[in-house]
C-alpha cells in the first residue's frame, strides 16, 4: 500500500499555529506513507495538481489531506483523485483547521496534536474499502403541498418548466391566507388582483392537476420517486357539473354567522369553482331529511353518496408550502379576546375591511368605530407564549389596516401600540411614514391590557417614550396576531421527514446554504411554513425552491451516496430493532432467509441502527468499526 | 379639536401646511435632543415636545418652561431624519402658547426691547466696537440710525395687539407689573 499525505497551510490560517512541516516530516515515518508534503493551498489548481502527479509517478492508492473541514474540501479531493483513476473513498480528510488551529493558541502543542490527526487518517486510510457511487431515474414531475401564493407561485413555475406538477390543498379552494384578505402593503393592491390571475393559470395550465380538498395520507421512496397516497375528500358535489350558478346556497336552511349556508364556495373566485357541502353543518349528515339543494340543482350536481377516494401517483421532488396559523388571541387572556366582541384579530379585520371596501362603510358589529386602538406583537417575541421570534408581517398590517381605517373614517382617531416599528423591506418604511401622515398615532408601548369602563373599551399602557402609564379609551381593539406553526406541522414532517426548528417552523438544511433545502434530499421549503414571511418573501422563496426541486427533475438521474448501512447476515439474528428505530424505513426483514436487508437508496447512512443492533451485525460503509478503532487507537496512543 | 391638527391650522397658514405638517411624522428617534445646543445647558428635550404635541397633551405643552428654552438655532430643523420642521413647529406651539398668556418673561423683555427700542438686542459698546473692525458704520442703519422710524414701529405693535400680546405699559413704557 502506497500513502501519500499532504499538509495544507491555508494560507496562516493554519500555518501560523501549527507546525506544517513539522507535521509532515512526521507524516513521512507512519508506515505505508511513501511520500508526505506540505503547501500553501492544498485546494489550489497547483495543490491539486501535486496530487495528481504523485499519484502517476509514485502509484499512490491512498491520499490524506490535512487541512479544513471535508464539509469544505471533502469534494474538491475526491474529484481530484478520482481523475487518476482513484475510487473517490480511497480518499480521506484531517481537519487539523476547524479542529485544531482555529481553536488553539499554543503552537507546540496544536502541532502535537495536527500529528496526532494525520495519524488517525493515515491508519483509517489504510483500511478504507472502493465504493460506488449509485444513480436513480427520476420521476419527472413535482409536487406542491398547499396552495396558498407561495404553492400556487411554485406550482405555475414548475409546469412553466415544462414538468407535469401537482398542486395539493387541503381547502375546498386554493388561495391560502391572501384570498381573504383586502388589500396587500406595500403597494395597496388588491388581494383579489394578485390571486386570481394566478389561481386562473393553475387551474388551465396543462401541466398542473390541482388535487383539492385532499390530503397527504402517506409519503414512500426517495429523491426522485416518492410514492405519494392522498386522500381526496367528498364534495358531495361534482365539481365537473357544478356551474355555481348558487342557487343551491339560496335555498339550504342553514346560514352561519357569516353568512355562509352548508353547501358553499368560500369565495367568488374559488379555483375549483364549484360548491361543496360541509356535512359539519348540513342537515342531511346530522340526521335530518333535507334535500332541497339537490332538488334544486339544475345541473344534477349534488351527490350526497359520494365517498372518499384514495390516489397514488409517484413524485420526482417536492415542495413544501403549507403556510402558517394566525396565533391564537385567546392565549392572551389580558387582552380579552375571549370576553368582548369589540376585540378582534387582523385576519378578522381583514374581512371587514374586505366588506368596507365594498360598501364605503366600515362597520363592526353595526357600528362605525370612531376610536381605533391596534396592539402589535400579540403572540409574537413572546416567551410567556412559547414564541420567541418576530412575525415579520403585523407591523406592516397594522400600518395598513390603520391608514385604511383613517380613509374610511377621517375623523377616527387611530392608535397603534408597539414595542418598535419594524419595517424592513423595500417602500415599508415609507409605507410607515404615510400611516403617520395620514394621521395614526404611535404609542410606543406594549399595551398591557384591555378592560371595560362605563361600557366603553379601555387600553392600559405605558408610554415608554414619556414614561407613563395611560389609559386609553376605544371602541374598537385589533390585536395584531402574528404567524405561527400549522398546528399539524409535526405530522407532515414526520410523513416527510423534514424536521422543525425550536420554533417549530420547518426547518431548512442551512439558513445561508441551504435555505430552501431540508434533512430530506428532494424535499424542499417555501413559504411561511419556513417561518413568518410577507408575500413578496413568500414568493421569491416559493421561485427559489422550485428551482432546487427542478435540478433533479432535469438532470433526470439522481445520484445516490454510498455511504449506507450493510448487515452482516451471518450475525444478524432478524431481531428487528433496527427497523423500529430508522427514521428512513431504510431497514427491512427478509422473511424468507431471516435476515434484515437494507435498501440503500433510502439508507442516510445516520448509523442509529448500527448503534442499536444488539448484536454488532450492521455497520456503516466508508465509517466501519474497525476504520474507526483504528483512528481511536492512534489518538489516544 | 386635536392639538396636533391646532398646531397645523395656526403654522400652516404663515409657514406652509406641508411645512408643519411634518410634525406628524417623528419616529421619536432623539436625533434632535441628542444635538440640541441649549438642552446641553438647560432642561429643553424637543423629542418630548414633540411627542407630547403628538400625543395631544395640550396643557403639559403649553405650560412647559421648556418650550421657551430652544434658541431657535435650527440644528435639529436641519438634522431631523424625518424632515420634521422642528424648529418652525416649536416657534407655532410658541405662537399659540403665547396667545394662553404663557409667553415667558425673558421674552416678554426682549419683545419690549422692540417697542422701546425697535431691537430685540439693541446695540452696545461691544457690539459698536465689533462692527468697526468689520469695516461697518458703527451704528446700523435701523432706528438706530432713524430715530423717526421707532414711530412706525410703535404703531405697528398697537395694530397688530402685540403690546397687549406681551404685557406693555405705555405709561411707564416698561412691561405691567
Ligand atoms: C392579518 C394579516 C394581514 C397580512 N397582510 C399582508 C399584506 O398586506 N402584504 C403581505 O405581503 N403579506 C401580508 N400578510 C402575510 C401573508 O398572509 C403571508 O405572507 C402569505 O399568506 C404566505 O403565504 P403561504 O402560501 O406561505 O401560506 P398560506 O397563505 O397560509 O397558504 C398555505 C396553504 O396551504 C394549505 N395547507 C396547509 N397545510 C396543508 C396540508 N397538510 N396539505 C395540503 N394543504 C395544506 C392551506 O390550506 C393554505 O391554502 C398578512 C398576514 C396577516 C396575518
Ligand atoms: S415592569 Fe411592571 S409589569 Fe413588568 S415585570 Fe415589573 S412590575 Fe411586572
Ligand atoms: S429628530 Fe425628527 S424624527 Fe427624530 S425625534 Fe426629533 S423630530 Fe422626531
Amino acid at each position: 500500500m502506497k500513502i501519500g499525505v499532504y499538509v495544507c497551510h491555508c494560507g496562516i490560517n493554519i500555518a501560523a499555529t501549527v507546525d506544517v512541516k513539522a507535521v509532515a516530516e512526521y507524516a513521512k515515518t507512519l508506515p505505508n506513507v511513501v511520500v508526505a508534503k506540505d503547501y500553501v493551498f492544498m485546494c489550489s489548481d497547483p495543490g491539486q495538481d501535486m496530487i495528481k502527479e504523485d499519484i502517476e509517478e509514485l502509484g499512490l492508492d491512498r491520499v490524506v489531506v490535512a487541512s479544513c473541514s471535508p464539509r469544505m474540501h471533502e469534494p474538491t479531493f475526491r474529484k481530484a483523485v478520482q481523475t487518476k483513476g482513484m475510487n473517490a473513498f480511497l480518499f480521506e480528510q484531517a481537519n487539523i483547521r476547524e479542529h485544531c488551529s482555529w481553536v488553539h493558541e499554543d503552537r507546540e502543542k496544536a502541532t502535537e496534536k495536527a500529528k496526532a490527526l494525520v495519524s488517525a487518517a493515515v491508519a483509517k486510510a489504510t483500511l478504507l474499502k472502493p465504493l460506488e457511487v449509485m444513480e436513480a431515474d427520476v420521476e419527472p414531475s413535482a409536487l406542491v403541498i398547499g396552495g396558498g401564493i407561495a404553492g400556487i407561485h411554485a406550482a405555475i413555475d414548475s409546469a412553466n418548466a415544462g414538468y407535469k406538477t401537482y398542486l395539493l390543498e387541503r381547502d375546498p379552494s386554493i388561495g391560502g391566507h391572501v384570498a381573504e384578505m383586502c388589500k396587500i402593503f406595500p403597494k395597496m393592491n388588491r388581494a383579489a388582483c394578485l390571486l386570481v390571475p394566478k389561481m386562473t393559470e393553475v387551474l388551465t395550465h396543462p401541466n398542473i392537476t390541482v388535487l383539492s380538498y385532499s390530503e397527504l395520507l402517506d409519503v414512500g421512496g426517495f429523491i426522485g420517486n416518492f410514492d405519494v397516497k392522498i386522500r381526496k375528500k367528498p364534495r358531495y358535489v361534482d365539481p365537473e357539473k357544478c356551474t355555481a350558478c348558487g342557487e343551491c346556497a339560496k335555498v339550504c336552511p342553514v346560514k352561519t354567522d357569516d353568512g355562509k349556508a352548508a353547501i358553499d364556495m368560500p369565495y367568488p373566485f374559488a379555483v375549483p369553482r364549484t360548491y361543496t357541502i360541509n356535512p359539519e353543518l348540513c342537515l342531511r349528515f346530522q340526521g335530518e331529511d333535507c334535500t332541497k339543494c339537490k332538488d334544486v340543482c339544475p345541473e344534477g350536481a349534488v351527490d350526497f353518496e359520494e365517498k372518499e377516494v384514495e390516489e397514488e401517483i409517484r413524485i420526482g421532488t417536492i415542495v413544501v408550502a403549507t403556510g402558517y396559523d394566525e396565533f391564537d388571541a385567546s392565549l392572551k387572556p389580558e387582552l380579552r379576546y375571549d370576553m368582548y366582541d369589540n376585540v378582534i384579530t387582523g385576519v378578522e379585520f381583514e374581512k371587514i375591511l374586505l366588506e368596507a371596501e365594498k360598501t364605503g362603510e366600515l362597520k363592526v358589529n353595526g357600528k362605525e368605530p370612531k376610536d381605533v386602538i391596534f396592539i402589535q406583537c400579540v403572540g409574537s417575541r413572546d416567551k410567556n407564549v412559547g414564541n420567541e421570534y418576530c412575525s415579520r408581517v403585523c407591523c406592516m398590517y397594522t400600518a395598513k389596516q390603520a391608514t385604511m381605517v383613517k380613509d374610511l373614517v377621517p375623523d377616527s382617531n387611530v392608535t397603534v401600540c408597539y414595542i418598535d416599528v419594524r419595517a424592513y423591506g423595500r417602500g415599508y418604511e415609507q409605507f410607515y411614514e404615510n400611516a403617520q401622515k395620514k394621521g395614526v398615532r404611535y404609542w410606543r408601548g406594549n399595551a398591557a391590557e384591555v378592560y371595560k369602563d362605563n361600557g366603553k373599551l379601555v387600553v392600559r399602557a405605558e408610554n415608554t417614550m414619556l414614561g407613563d402609564p395611560k389609559e386609553l379609551s376605544a371602541d374598537l381593539v385589533v390585536l395584531a396576531t402574528g404567524m405561527t406553526p400549522k398546528s399539524d406541522a409535526r405530522d407532515l414532517g414526520n410523513l416527510l421527514k423534514v424536521p422543525q426548528s425550536a420554533d417549530r417552523f420547518f426547518l431548512e438544511a442551512h439558513p445561508k446554504l441551504g435555505p430552501v433545502n431540508t434533512a430530506s434530499d428532494g424535499v424542499y421549503i417555501a413559504g411561511t411554513c419556513q417561518g413568518p414571511k410577507d408575500i413578496a418573501d413568500s414568493i421569491s422563496q416559493a421561485s427559489g425552491a422550485v428551482m432546487k426541486a427542478l435540478i433533479p427533475l432535469c438532470q433526470g438521474k439522481v445520484l445516490i451516496e454510498p455511504i449506507t448501512s450493510v448487515v452482516n447476515e451471518e450475525i444478524c439474528s432478524g431481531c428487528r430493532m433496527c427497523e423500529k428505530i430508522c427514521v428512513y424505513d431504510a431497514p427491512t426483514f427478509d422473511e424468507e432467509r431471516g435476515v434484515m436487508t437494507i435498501n440503500s437508496v433510502v439508507c442516510k447512512g445516520c448509523g442509529s441502527c448500527g448503534a442499536t443492533c444488539p448484536s454488532g451485525a450492521i455497520s456503516m460503509n466508508h465509517f466501519r468499526d474497525q476504520q474507526i478503532f483504528a483512528q481511536i487507537n492512534m489518538l489516544s496512543t | 379639536m386635536e392639538f396636533v391638527d391646532e398646531i397645523i391650522e395656526t403654522g400652516g397658514p404663515i409657514l406652509g401646511t406641508e411645512h408643519i405638517e411634518s410634525l406628524r411624522v417623528c419616529m421619536q428617534c432623539g436625533k434632535c435632543t441628542g444635538g440640541c445646543p441649549s438642552g446641553r445647558l438647560t432642561a429643553i428635550r424637543t423629542r418630548k415636545l414633540v411627542l407630547e404635541a403628538l400625543l395631544n397633551m395640550r396643557d403639559e405643552v403649553l405650560s412647559s418652561d421648556e418650550l421657551w428654552l430652544c434658541t431657535t438655532c435650527y440644528t435639529c430643523y436641519e438634522r431631523c431624519p424625518r424632515n420634521v420642521k422642528v424648529t418652525d413647529i416649536t416657534r407655532t406651539i410658541r405662537n399659540i402658547a403665547a396667545k394662553e398668556g404663557y409667553l415667558a418673561l425673558s421674552h416678554r423683555m426682549a419683545s419690549s426691547y422692540v417697542v422701546k427700542t425697535g431691537h430685540a438686542v439693541p446695540i452696545n459698546d461691544a457690539n459698536k466696537e465689533n462692527r468697526k473692525k468689520l469695516g461697518l458704520p458703527e451704528v446700523p442703519p435701523t432706528t438706530h440710525t432713524y430715530k423717526e422710524a421707532l414711530q412706525g414701529i410703535q404703531s405697528l405693535v398697537k395694530k397688530t395687539g402685540f403690546d397687549e400680546l406681551i404685557g406693555f405699559d405705555w405709561e411707564t413704557m416698561n412691561l405691567k407689573e
